[in-house]
């Protein structure tokens, strides 16, 4: 039994432009322990996903199936219950560390605000834990210090610090390396791995920086146009991939000679028929575009192809 | 940032009470009478020694810098009507006319950004529409009104409260009876205002990202409110409800006229009458400084309160 | 379920479309009474009956002091309210929109001086400096329009000149100063058309304020007494003993027609306002 099994997710905002569907049935297991790596081009609906785990989504948002956590299904849960679950069991980090933060208050206030509240632990011992953690996380003499007077790269270590000082099971990540420069990346790769160590956590984290899925994840999921392509071991998925857009998403690395994806990225209002990928697959046969492909096993996991 | 403000704030007041010097020169008719008001009737000597006292006879400059001497003695002028010094006149009036602005603004400024912050959360729930509904009703009144409407339904009908504000004379339990439903109005009036700024920031500050965070942390609704919104939501309020305080305070000049209390209102009211200009020029003199510290003090307390602003000095 | 709730929203989409059609509707009629004062007035509003009626049929809203007839002085007393309101609108929005427009586009030391002018109105206690106006001149609605008008365009600049700023940042002001165009064109035909909307609910909350403040002056007998504003209707119930001896009719009428026309600009410029706000993404 997986630490969380997430089955046929769907997610649709009503707009004035039309139903966007922004993931349809969308099915994964993180286990314990793990790091699932979940990639796909910008607007395939990563961040809608784990928004709709936690319960994020705002008031136009339609979800659908069934999100397992230790035997309860979230998304059944009222807003209580799922407020003792966040931050607690499980954590996120946004993509936008300075946004994300509260202006007016000093980062070391943000951190031990969670276990004050949640926790009740005494002022004085969480500030005590939250500047340790702090620290831990190189922000030492920078404790009482506001998010505005802090780098970006500064602001997203304040933020692992407010999101893992629970000691979460599950640490969600939504592009924590996003806009760093190269030499922060890792850095910030390592904070967050180890906050996952400490706790003896899973980890579910969102790129769409392939080589950053191959360094930290045990398990790649490949996400197109609001549908989960391929899943599998990472070695098995970046060397083998057995989706053509798994394919394509390799060769537009730099390292493969900058091939870019052929055609537009579709509408989310009105996604092709049959397979998604269809209109831009090199290997496309008249079944694709009337057929939705089935789920087929490869060796360490699944992929939605008819090839 | 802080000194250029006060900087602006030191010239406004400049400016506008020059402006008071300039308008009973510049306004149309005799400039003796402009200065000491209408239907002032004195023998021929008496006239000469004024016009030497009020000093029309002099060079504009000497008549301009003499002002700005007697205004830092705290000399506005005199009433010629009521035979006392503006400045006596209005020291006696303004206590009264504190009594009821001070509480009102206070309470005001606590019920409108609570209340408001509330309605700005929960928008969509029925009771806050209903509340929105009301604020909004007080805020599109003219006070006076208001006021007459307060004194005909809970005065004359029901004959809950006394009919005039008349409470010099009063114990304290008489004044707070008399007091009691302007300080209502008066309040209620600041409330709408402050109400309608509050719900309208809390709106804007939701969709921040901040807000969607703290509920990811675990937070209450309550708690990602009061906690994270307020505030972010409350520190514009600062300024923006220190810029309302001209207008505030001139509605309670219109309430005390209502309710006939001993404040300035009355004394503007009384003024206006006879063209008892003086007193009109010095009670403008007098809002107009109050209004400028009022703001000042507002960008003092919002550059403690937002960290912002205290660390880019 | 799911279908419930789908059917519980659109009704009440339905029922928030009909509420937004409330405050063009009130306000489409009170414009209307105004311009049609002479066909549905029921009498001349300086024609004199028996004083102090009561609300009947003779009188649908009863009689004054002085016997003229209440609702016909309501009727042709809304042409000088509204006409206060809109001048001194028109006026400081006409004011208000050059020095934001002036200030935002030109930026630098223009911005600099007209924003510290700015801010140096915004430091005038208003109804008082026109009290004192007003008391020294001769009372007319003309000049209470010009007054109000030359000192309310201040939160109209501060807005158009941070719209503005936004706007000449956009690809086409560009294109446009770059193709050759004079600052002038470039301001009246590619800026002016972008800040309409912000401009708009602020028209509307300006004409509501003044039209407050045209009712609180003329409380106080600074009006011209040979017009009839709804102001001036109160301040006579109030200081010739209407309000005292319980005359509500006399009264209640120009204050709730305030009320309720104030009220209709404010949802009016409310609906304009919220446009622009409430689409939200998370991420
Ligand atoms: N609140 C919303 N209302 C309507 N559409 C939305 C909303 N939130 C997201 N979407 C749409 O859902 C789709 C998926 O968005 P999402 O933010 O999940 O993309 P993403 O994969 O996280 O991209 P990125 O890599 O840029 O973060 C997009 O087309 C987006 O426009
Ligand atoms: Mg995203």
């Amino acid at each position: 039994m997986a630490l969380l099994d997430i089955r046929n997710l769907s997610v649709s905002f009503e707009t004035p432009q039309g139903l966007v569907k922004a993931a349809t049935q969308v099915s994964l297991a993180l286990e314990y322990n793990e790091t699932l790596a979940l990639v796909g081009e910008t607007g395939c609906g990563k961040s809608v996903v784990v928004n709709a785990i936690m319960k994020l989504l705002p008031a136009n948002a339609k979800v659908d199936g069934r999100v397992i956590y230790r035997g309860r299904d979230l998304l059944s849960l009222d807003e209580k219950e799922m407020a003792r679950i966040r931050g607690q069991d499980i954590a996120i980090i946004f993509q936008n560390p300075s946004l994300a933060l509260n202006p007016v208050y000093k980062i070391s206030e943000q951190v031990s605000e969670s276990m004050i509240l949640k926790k009740r632990s005494s002022r004085s011992r969480a500030e005590e834990i939250s500047s340790q953690l702090l620290q831990r996380l190189g922000l030492k003499g920078r404790e009482s210090s506001y998010p505005f007077q802090l780098s970006g790269g500064m602001n997203q270590r304040a933020m692992i610090a407010c999101s893992v000082v629970l000691g979460p099971k599950i640490i969600i990540a939504d592009e924590p390396t996003k806009g760093l420069d190269q030499s922060m990346v890792g850095q910030v790769l390592g904070e967050i791995r180890k906050a996952k160590e400490v706790n003896g956590a899973s980890l579910l984290l969102i790129t769409h920086d392939m080589e950053v899925a191959r360094q930290i994840s045990d398990k790649v999921a490949v996400m197109y146009c609001g549908e989960v392509m391929e899943v599998g071991k990472t070695e098995e998925v970046l060397q083998a991939p057995s989706h053509p857009y798994t394919q394509a998403l390799l060769d537009s690395l730099p390292e493969r000679g900058f091939l870019p994806i052929p055609g537009p990225s579709p509408s989310m209002i009105d996604p092709p028929e049959g397979c998604r990928f269809h209109p831009r697959c090199p290997w496309r046969r008249d079944l694709c575009s009337i057929e939705r492909p089935v789920q087929k096993s490869t060796t360490t996991g699944w992929v939605r192809c008819c090839r | 940032m802080l000194w250029g403000k006060t900087a602006r704030y030191a010239i406004a007041f400049f400016l506008i009470i020059s402006l008071n010097f300039a308008i009973p020169r510049a306004m149309p008719g005799d400039t003796l009478t402009n200065l000491m008001g209408e239907d002032v009737h004195l023998s021929e000597d008496a006239m000469l020694e004024l016009k030497a006292k009020v000093g029309v006879d002099q060079p504009i400059h000497i008549q301009f810098l003499n002002y700005w001497r007697d205004l830092f003695h705290l000399d506005l002028g005199y009433s010629y009507h009521l035979h006392a010094p503006v400045s006596s006149l209005i020291r006696e009036r303004i206590k009264w006319t504190m009594l009821l602005v001070a509480p009102s603004i206070i309470m005001g400024a606590f019920v409108g950004t609570l209340l408001g912050a509330l309605a700005g959360w929960r928008r969509k729930e029925a009771k806050s529409r209903l509340q929105t509904t009301g604020f909004l009703l007080i805020y599109c009144t003219p006070p006076y009104f208001l006021s007459m409407l307060a004194l005909y339904f809970l005065g004359f009908e029901l004959g809950w409260f006394p009919l005039k504000g008349f409470y010099q004379s009063g114990t304290i339990g008489d004044i707070a009876h008399h007091l009691f439903l302007p300080v209502l109005i008066m309040t209620l009036f600041s409330a709408s205002r402050n109400y309608m700024i509050m719900r309208g920031s809390v709106i804007q500050e939701r969709q921040m990202l901040y807000a969607s965070y703290a509920r990811a942390k675990g937070l209450s609704s309550d708690q990602i409110l009061f906690r994270h919104i307020f505030k972010n939501a409350a520190l514009p309020i600062i300024t923006l409800v220190a810029l309302d305080f001209g207008f505030i305070f001139s509605g309670a000049l219109f309430i005390e006229i209502v309710f006939s209390m001993h404040g300035m209102g009355n004394l503007i009211y009384d003024s206006l009458l006879c063209r008892d200009y003086p007193v009109l020029q010095g009670t403008f003199a007098v809002i107009t400084i109050m209004v400028i510290l009022a703001n000042l003090l507002a960008d003092w307390t919002y550059g403690l309160v937002d960290p912002r602003v205290r660390w880019q000095r | 379920m799911a279908e419930v709730i789908r059917a519980l929203r659109s009704a009440e989409e339905k029922i928030r479309a009909r509420w937004s059609l409330l405050g063009p509707l009130i306000f489409s009629s009170f414009i209307l009474a105004a311009l049609l004062a002479d066909l549905i007035s029921p009498y001349d509003p300086w024609k004199r009956f028996n004083p102090y009626q009561m609300p009947g049929w003779e009188h649908l809203l009863g009689t004054n002091d002085m016997g003229h007839d209440i609702l016909s002085e309501l009727i042709f007393g809304s042409r000088v309210s509204l006409a206060v309101g809109f001048s001194a609108a028109i006026l400081s929005a006409t004011l208000g929109t050059a020095v934001g427009l002036f200030a935002g586009y030109f930026r630098g030391m223009a911005d600099e001086v007209l924003m510290g002018i700015t801010d140096i109105f915004l430091m005038i206690p208003q109804i008082p400096l026109i009290i004192v106006l007003a008391a020294f001149l001769r009372p007319s609605f003309w000049l209470m329009a010009l007054l109000m008008g030359l000192l309310w365009w201040t939160a109209l600049a501060r807005i158009v000149r941070s719209r503005t700023l936004q706007v000449r940042e956009m690809g086409f002001v560009a294109g446009a100063k770059a193709i050759g165009f004079s600052d002038n064109h470039v301001i009246f035909s590619d800026v002016l058309p972008n800040t309409l909307y912000v401009i708009a609910p602020k028209f509307m909350l300006t004409v509501a304020s003044a039209m407050i403040a045209e009712a609180s002056i003329s409380f106080l007998g600074l009006s011209d007494p040979s017009m009839k504003s709804w102001g001036t209707m109160i301040s006579y119930a109030f200081s010739r003993g209407g309000f005292i001896n319980g005359m509500w009719w006399w009264y209640l009428p120009p204050g709730l027609c305030i009320t309720v026309f104030v009220l209709s600009l404010v949802m009016m410029a409310g609906i304009l306002e919220e446009r622009d706000i409430e689409p939200v993404k998370v991420d």
